[in-house]
């Protein structure tokens, strides 16, 4: 059939087509097309699940708070009531103590564990089965962990009877349970190995040649742990202190099973707060945690720039 | 003058290092050449001091070197990857044995800067102290490297395939500075490679390494036309050897009947050894008067540009190599399978005694 010459509707627009889009071009939406579709079910969780009930929590800290109920008539006596409370700001100081103890704690504990494992264990297997054996605790349940503490610490625990038996003390340490101390010691056991794992990984990255270059240079294993190892693993440090601080700052479980309810948190204000439907105040103590975390975060991304480190 | 004596160093089972005997003399560049797996990087960090021998001595000045710290040692290191300090500017790479050394370290700032500063301009790089040494190319990493040792004035440098991670023409660029640095410091190279022309170019001396024993220490013409022994033969990749046995004073070896030079005791296992350029080709009826042939197949050619190698198989299936100068061809037109007359003058070849 001759209808060659009467163009059907669609032909020129796909030869058209065709000549606009190389090949390349074509290429480059399809890659395009596929990391949109890979960016999506991120980008929607973030927004449903974060955006959405933080700019929520924003807004209820605002709302009006009676006994039993919040009404959403906007107010600032939420926010007033907090600010002006010793209680609860006295809570935002012990969240910072704890918070800087427990960093300072992770921090000592875990780099010379971190340092064995990155630099002294050259076996990648062994390196891999003692990282693993740190994360062994995480077996059992978060609560049994923080609980075990109580057989240990208390004033009939394990280590006031080896003290006494020792004779190094007549009676037994009250201070090892149901204060601040237990609660930090907890923190410091679970937190640890987020500590570890990071550093860890920054060292047994550092090249063998870079220290044996630093030794052939004459420098000692002091000075070469200070200026070549130290600062190398400094973004391992700033991970595993943003581990650290986010889980430590949001902290209320330790808190309440170590504490004897003499250590109050924020996030423990937030429970307590929840627990009596007190939605506006949990609310405002849920925005001033998020404002911490977030200059925390924000702090320690300033030291290292952990984009060069990727 | 570094000195190495039965130095043996074994790796569970295996021998890396076999009671081996080198020095070093002040002032000289060597180069180490050796088969990779030989042992070569082995012995400089034995003398580094980042591993320790099993037996055998070294020693520099007659002063005791094993069992001493690594940071105590005074010798440079300049290491095949570069090993640069990735936190730190070229500048600062460079200042750190300065600074930072537990022996003779220098606290006044202006002296560090002034001495980095001129190791920078001995290796060309004065303008680039500020960069991060994430930010220079390959051979400006390689020269912060050689900076960053030679700022710190060792009694002796060691090179580990220093120019192994770069490409041809900075190569050769940096052979020749790598001699001229030397020549200004007066200070002794140890050079460690695997390519023969590097070694043969770089070295006032080349030494041979070979089954955990120097084989041969010689400047490099001497050895590169007399080879001492097969293994130096060998690691030339310059010299066909030809296994046989003497008898009647002929040499019987796998390729036929040979004459050979010298007297040598009947069932005497030996190598005889022509060098890739002594050898021509033609038909089995034309070889000229006065030398000695054997046939072997053309096998295959391989074109190289100023130079040709040409490949045939003995009938033993004995791999043999021609080379031919493309300026001054001396080879016939070859036909891979075709049988052809290798002849060679008895004069350039070489007899080795021992089994192969």
């Amino acid at each position: 059939m001759y209808t060659n010459d009467k163009k059907s509707p669609g032909t020129p627009i796909l030869a058209v087509n065709t000549q606009a889009t190389s090949p390349a071009a074509a290429r480059e939406v399809r890659d395009r097309r596929r990391a949109f579709l890979l960016l999506t079910p991120g980008v929607l969780w973030m927004l449903l699940f974060m955006l959405l009930p933080l700019g929520m929590v924003i807004y209820v800290s605002f709302w009006t708070q009676t006994t039993f109920a919040v009404k959403p008539d906007l107010t600032t006596a939420s926010w007033e009531q907090f600010l002006s409370s010793a209680t609860y700001l006295s809570a935002i100081g012990t969240t910072l103590r704890v918070w800087v103890i427990v960093l300072l704690a992770t921090l000592i504990v875990g780099y010379p564990v971190a340092l064995f494992i990155g630099l002294f264990v050259k076996n990648r297997t062994l390196q891999t089965a003692l990282l693993v054996a740190c994360v062994i605790p995480f077996w059992t349940s978060f609560l049994i962990r923080v609980i075990a503490w109580r057989p240990m610490l208390g004033t009939e625990g394990a280590i006031n009877i080896i003290l006494m038996k020792l004779g190094i003390i007549s009676d037994p340490l009250s201070f090892l349970l149901f204060s601040e101390f237990s609660v930090i010691v907890g923190m410091t056991q679970i937190y640890c190995v987020f500590m570890v794992g990071p550093i860890t990984f920054m060292i047994a990255r550092i090249d063998e040649s870079v220290i044996e270059a630093a030794r052939d240079l004459g420098a000692s294993f002091g000075t070469i742990f200070r200026r070549i190892v130290l600062p190398l693993s400094l973004p391992g440090v700033i991970v595993g202190t943003i581990f650290v601080s986010v889980m430590v700052l949001g902290e209320f479980a330790t808190a309440a099973s170590l504490s004897g309810r003499k250590v109050n948190l924020l996030g423990n204000i937030i429970v307590s707060q929840v627990g009596s439907l007190k939605w506006a105040f949990a609310a405002v103590a849920g925005v001033v945690l998020t404002v911490i975390i977030t200059v925390v975060i924000a702090l320690a991304l300033r030291v290292v720039d952990l984009r060069k480190e990727m | 003058m570094l000195e190495l004596k039965g130095v043996t160093r074994l790796y569970g089972d295996v021998v890396a290092l076999d009671g081996l005997d080198l020095s070093v003399p002040d002032d000289t560049y060597l180069s180490l050449l050796g088969a990779s797996g030989s042992g070569k990087t082995t012995l400089l960090r034995l003398i580094a001091g980042f591993e320790e021998p099993d037996r055998g001595e070294v020693l520099l000045n007659g002063e005791r070197l094993d069992g001493k710290p690594t940071h105590l040692r005074d010798i440079g290191f300049v290491f095949q990857n570069f090993a640069l300090f990735s936190h730190l500017s070229v500048a600062e790479n460079v200042a750190f044995g300065l600074r930072y050394r537990e022996v003779g370290r220098l606290e006044n700032e202006a002296a560090i800067r002034e001495r980095t500063q001129h190791a920078l301009q001995l290796v060309g790089l004065e303008d680039f102290g500020h960069r991060g040494v994430g930010e220079i190319s390959g051979g400006q990493r390689q020269r912060v490297a050689l900076a960053r040792t030679l700022v710190t004035e060792p009694r002796i440098v060691l090179l580990d395939e220093p120019l192994g991670a770069l490409d041809a023409n900075l190569r050769a660029r940096m052979c020749d500075e790598l001699k001229s640095i030397r020549e200004r410091l007066k200070v002794s190279f140890l050079h460690v490679t695997g390519s023969e022309t590097e070694a043969l170019t770089m070295g006032d001396t080349v030494a041979v390494l070979a089954e955990g024993k120097i084989a041969q220490v010689d400047d490099s013409r001497s050895l590169f036309t007399q080879p001492k022994n097969p293994a130096s033969a060998r690691h030339l990749n310059a010299w066909n050897l030809l296994p046989g046995v003497v008898k009647g004073g002929v040499l019987h070896a796998s390729v036929g009947k040979l004459p050979i030079g010298e007297q040598v005791a009947d069932n005497t296992s030996v190598q005889l050894a022509v060098r890739f350029d002594d050898i021509g080709v033609c038909a089995p009826s034309d070889v000229p008067a006065g030398h000695d042939y054997f046939e072997a197949t053309y096998v295959t050619g391989e074109f190289n540009g100023p130079t040709a190698l040409s490949f045939f198989r003995t009938p033993d299936g004995e791999l043999i190599q021609v080379v031919d100068h493309l300026s001054d061809p001396r080879l016939p037109h070859l036909e891979e399978g075709k049988s052809y007359a290798l002849f060679f003058s008895p004069d350039a070849a070489v007899l080795f005694k021992g089994a192969a």
